[in-house]
């Protein structure tokens, strides 16, 4: 399976009566995009914003950040089984918009939702403060659940994503960049001295605020299965997740999933990389060994050697984390896990909620207990009033004059699980 | 269904107290734990994991953990995931925050919902 990736890289984004993509600008139709959204019987009105890098302006609380790309040669569409009809992605050409993104914004639920600064300390935190944003601001229609208001504020995005990589279809990429994998047994033949190893994605899904979908499925109904790394580039898994902010997987991650681009830089030289194992984090522990069981045996099916098994969110999910690791090294197969940690604001704690001995290779992406304050900025998107009680903050840490103290896990991707961060720690 | 739901969720007693076998009290998240220790000496087993994902446990007041309802020999895994369970509950900071109305229905919600996408795959 091979897909080629053209980056069309964005420094600028304006609003214009025109939607188009010119000379690294990307030119916006706001009406189009507000008539488009309010579609939808939920949302009774949206507000639709540009954030660029370098600017006084604070969105929150995020929920989704989406990168617009579009299929440009090959089977299927971008979003596959909720945009797109459920083909089979991951061959041939897809266009990306490389430098801007579609970032949601609502109030979902009173609490635990993002920060995205776009100046500042808080800027330096999050990946996202460096892209040309498209912010959506929904409001929903009085009296809706909380699960049909994150469905609206969900597909609000993708559909935004969509219709602005649309716009990318027929322009030459600036830069591409190939990605293939073989069959297994294809690379084992071409690489016979290379160790195999294979990614396990552990997939956030405990119902409400809580959910990945895989194909249109949310994963919280899937067995663990195989899925080709391209295949998450033409965006076959979205987030559906809103809570916590710092080390939850938005869309954006997964369609640019570090791990996935670092495996494949050492294909072929250190290692050959056979593929991903998605997997769920359910909150039955029945569920939990089910999943682990699978995953560890899908492991052994394919005669690893070496897995990376990254991690997402905080709590539960260490328990599936390390019946993961332990499993798959009872196999004889090594681990290396990735997670973030949960150490007290002096760092001196221990930092999950699980452990095991077997778990004596780990990458962490920070103390999300971290303390921080962010000065105040000229300009809200969204609404500041959660932040008093978004994750990680606390009574009394929106300031009078605008700034605010927060642990790390309020800031959108600070300690992602991925390693699309800045922060780690080394020991040795 | 053979289970027992521990639960300090209003929510959630009223949506399942017909159908399952509820026990409420109006106690705090930490103390919905120690009860659930309490029935795991008894001989109960733990069916869901006693943390909330990525919901802080010093945020929410509210919780609620499914149990079998036949009693055997102690259960070693249920023991060792709800004593882990209440010591992670320790190393958390306790905040004092005075949730507003909507905000603890928020909570509410959030832990029905992870109860209920339990059940209905079972």
């Amino acid at each position: 399976m091979k897909l080629e990736l053209g980056y069309i890289y964005i420094n600028d984004i304006k609003f214009s009566d025109l939607s188009k993509v010119e000379n690294g600008t990307l030119y916006v139709n706001k009406e189009e995009i507000e008539a488009m959204i309010l579609e939808d019987e939920n949302v009774k009105s949206v507000k639709v914003e540009i954030a660029k890098p370098g600017e006084s302006i604070r969105i929150t609380p995020v929920k989704d950040v989406i990168e617009p790309r579009v299929k440009v040669e090959g089977p299927g569409g971008i979003f596959p089984g909720i945009i797109s009809k459920v083909e089979t992605v991951g061959m041939g050409k897809t266009n990306v918009l490389k430098g801007s993104a579609v970032v949601t914004t609502g109030k979902i639920v009173g609490f635990q939702e993002g920060i995205i600064d776009m100046a500042g300390v808080g800027a330096e935190y999050t990946p996202f403060s460096k892209l040309n944003n498209l912010v959506l601001a929904c409001e929903p229609v009085d009296g809706i659940e909380a699960h049909e208001h994150e469905k609206s504020v969900r597909m609000a995005g993708l559909k935004t994503s969509t219709y602005l990589g649309k716009l990318a279809k027929d322009i030459k990429p600036d830069e591409v960049e190939t990605f293939e994998t073989l069959s297994i047994v294809d690379s084992i033949k071409k690489y016979p001295e290379l160790p195999k190893v294979a990614y396990v994605q552990m997939l956030q899904s405990q119902g409400l605020l809580h959910d990945t979908y895989v194909y249109g499925v949310d994963a919280k109904r899937t067995l663990s299965t195989l899925i080709n790394p391209t295949e998450l580039m033409d965006g076959a898994i979205i987030s559906g997740n809103c809570v916590s902010a710092c080390d939850k997987n938005t869309t954006y991650h997964h369609l640019n999933n570090p791990v996935v681009h670092d495996l494949f830089e050492k294909h072929g030289k250190e290692i050959n990389f056979v593929g991903i194992i998605i997997t769920n984090e359910n909150v039955y522990l029945a569920d939990k060994e089910r999943s682990s069981n699978w995953t560890a045996k899908l492991a052994e099916q394919i005669g690893l050697d070496g897995v990376i098994i990254s991690q997402e969110g905080f709590g539960n999910p260490d328990t599936d984390l390390i019946m993961n690791c332990k499993k798959i090294e009872e196999k004889g197969i090594k681990t290396v896990i990735i997670t973030d940690e949960y150490a007290g604001r002096d760092g001196a704690s221990q930092s999950l909620a699980d452990a095991d001995e077997k778990a004596d290779a780990v990458v962490t992406g920070g103390n999300a207990n971290e303390l921080i304050e962010l000065k105040p900025m000229d300009k809200i998107i969204g609404d500041i009033m959660p932040v008093n009680t978004i994750a990680g903050g606390f009574d009394g840490s929106l300031k009078e004059d605008g700034s605010i103290v927060v642990e790390l896990q309020a800031i959108t991707g600070a300690t992602n699980e991925l390693g699309f961060n800045k922060l780690t720690a080394k020991e040795y | 269904m053979d289970i027992v739901i521990i639960t300090n969720n209003k929510k959630v007693y009223e949506m399942f107290k017909d159908k399952y076998l509820v026990e409420y009290e109006d106690i705090t998240y930490k103390e919905i734990l120690i009860k659930v220790r309490n029935k795991v000496h008894e001989g109960h087993e733990v069916l869901t994991h006693p943390l909330a994902s990525s919901v802080k446990p010093n945020e929410t007041p509210f919780k609620s953990i499914i149990i079998s309802k036949k009693k055997g020999k102690l259960n070693y895994n249920s023991l060792m995931v709800i004593e882990n369970s209440i010591a992670t509950y320790e190393k958390f900071l306790k905040l004092k925050v005075e949730w507003t109305d909507a905000v603890l229905d928020d909570f509410r919600t959030i832990d029905l919902t992870m109860i209920k996408s339990a059940l209905s795959k079972n």
